[in-house]
């Protein structure tokens, strides 16, 4: 039985997309250094039985420049990453890390209890543990007899 | 006193490894910079800790190889992808200018910093030239 789901379902690809869209308007100026076309930061949503765990890539973010929200649904990561104080561009031999601020929002697949969301940083990677959210019970409902 | 190369940077393979060991190898990004003692390396290398990394001057290369754990089991499943997960390599050529000996490195936040100081020159030191007689 197909089960009717309001609004659309998840799909990363146009969520991709559209969070593609936004960032060109709004953040590339303020990303110089990422000139590879890539989204920042890279991130792999995983499915375990009674979690979602989404990680990215963030070396050299300090946790105190991250700022992780969640809020109907939608997942939000915003934060900066800086180049070494006090260094001019002469200085420069090769410069091919990525700099700059960033934010990037996910809307998530599946409720979560996003009260009991809990995020770490270790070694450059970001890990966000979004439990999964008891399945509704289907309730009954009382029909009332209007001719009564 | 400035040498224009003294950090040449070769190609990391990036190549499929053994079939025993199915992960795959990046080439991390770097930057390189000059200080006052010389040249500071920076290289992003996201998941990898101290006791993943190694570092090793041989002869006059500088090959950083740092190993990185999947995040989550096998039991885990695959729902959107935008990085795979895979070990970090990536090797210089040394110039004559650095101090193989007082190379450090440290790792910050999954960045590691490699300073690479610049040989000392003694001083010039004036010799007396006795004349016989």
């Amino acid at each position: 039985m197909a089960v009717f789901r309001w609004g659309q379902p998840w799909d990363p690809f146009r969520d991709l997309e559209r969070e593609v869209d936004r960032l060109l308007a709004s953040v590339s100026l303020s990303m110089q250094g990422l000139r590879f076309g890539r989204q920042f930061p890279p991130v792999n949503l995983y499915a375990l039985d009674n979690e979602l765990l989404l990680t990215a890539e963030l070396p050299g973010v300090r946790p105190e420049d991250l700022e992780v929200t969640v809020a109907d649904g939608v997942l939000t990561i915003k934060g900066k990453r800086l180049g070494p104080e006090g260094v001019p561009d002469e200085r420069y031999r090769r410069q091919e890390r990525a700099r700059g601020t960033w934010q990037r929002s996910f809307s998530l697949p599946e409720r979560v209890e996003e009260d009991r969301l809990s995020a770490e940083m270790a070694n450059g990677i970001l890990t966000i543990r979004l439990p999964r959210a008891p399945t509704p019970q289907p309730r009954q409902i009382k029909v009332a007899d209007g001719n009564a | 006193m400035t040498d224009e190369q003294p950090l040449a940077a070769m190609p990391g393979p990036a190549a499929e490894a053994s079939k025993a060991e199915p992960q795959i190898v990046f080439t991390p990004p770097i930057d390189i910079f000059e200080t006052e003692d010389g040249l500071v390396l920076l290289a992003d290398l996201p998941g990898v800790s101290a006791d993943t990394l190694e570092l090793q001057v041989q002869d006059n290369k500088l090959t950083l190889f740092g190993k990185v754990r999947p995040p989550v089991g096998d039991d885990a499943r695959l729902l959107h992808q935008e990085y795979r997960v895979g070990h970090f390599l990536r090797s210089f050529i040394l110039s004559d200018e650095v101090d193989h000996e007082r190379i450090t490195a440290k790792l910050n936040h999954g960045v590691l910093e490699v300073t690479l100081p610049r040989v000392k020159r003694s001083e010039p030191r004036r010799i007396h030239v006795s004349s016989p007689g």
